[in-house]
């Protein structure tokens, strides 16, 4: 899946540009644990005192206070495990208990229409969270052809994000082995709170 | 963005400056956006106990067909 998000960005209104970044972040953070650089660069991040920028703050204390290791380790802990993680991190899990089940069947329809497809080397199914997260950020920032209307970037959300994701950033925040994770849990669940907010303004 | 701008997308964008969204609390980590595709893994040279991704492993997952 190629994400470029320079192309069109330009156009977009900053509020635009900053929703796209926010679906980023959470989509690298999620689909891997992040690397010693990508760290450092979190430690910086200063929030204001809205709830979502003392996530970003509690989320920059939480990077300052591990290391990429550990990080990698918990990350193992949490998604992968030996018999599988804590947590699933895929829609189709938390809304059926199973794999690759309708939701996903669903998501790969809506993919098809939107020109979006998994790139060949991956084999996971892509309810991932960090892949819905990805997708979001660029149908905001038009990754996929032009950026996506309004109404669609909400039926994909409707769709796809909000029967679960929420769950899931909740869940991932009250984790007894998360640590790190915790703060992208917070950090993650804020955000989709305004998100949905800002859906519903939206007419 | 095709929507004109009306009293919705004022309201969106009030709530987003509002909400902690605002230009600079991304700043430094936006430096490592846009994403590198979350699914394009480097080789993982990381050691450690956990998961890594060996010929062996994405092997098996060439074999499962998903």
């Amino acid at each position: 899946m190629s994400s470029s998000t320079d192309a069109g960005t330009s156009a977009l209104p900053d509020e635009e540009i900053l929703r796209a970044q926010g679906y980023g972040l959470l989509a690298n953070l999620l689909a891997r644990p992040p690397e010693a650089e990508m760290l450092h660069a979190l430690a910086t991040v200063e929030g204001d005192d809205s709830p979502l920028g003392a996530a970003f703050s509690a989320l920059a204390a939480a990077a300052r206070a591990t290391d990429a290791d550990a990080v990698a380790a918990e990350y193992g802990t949490l998604f992968i495990g030996v018999t599988g993680g804590e947590l699933s991190p895929y829609g189709s899990y938390y809304l059926t208990g199973f794999l690759n089940e309708k939701p996903l069947a669903e998501l790969r329809g809506d993919m098809a229409r939107l020109g979006i497809a998994r790139d060949d080397s991956v084999k996971e199914p892509e309810d991932h969270i960090a892949s819905l997260c990805e997708m979001m950020a660029g149908l905001i920032a038009g990754a996929f052809g032009a950026p996506a209307a309004l109404a669609e970037q909400r039926a994909f959300h409707d769709r796809h994000i909000a029967p679960w994701a929420p769950r899931f950033f909740a869940d991932l925040e009250a984790s007894s082995s998360a640590g790190f994770y915790r703060a992208v849990g917070t950090l993650g669940r804020r955000f989709l709170e305004i998100e949905s907010q800002a859906f519903a303004l939206a007419v | 963005m095709t929507d004109k701008t009306g009293k919705g997308t004022l309201a969106r964008r009030d709530l987003f400056r509002a909400a902690g969204l605002g230009v600079g609390a991304l700043g430094a980590a936006a430096v490592g956006l846009p994403a590198a595709s979350p699914e394009a893994k480097a080789a993982d040279d990381r050691t450690g106990a956990g998961y890594r991704e060996t010929a062996h492993v994405l092997r098996s997952y060439d074999a499962s067909r998903f």
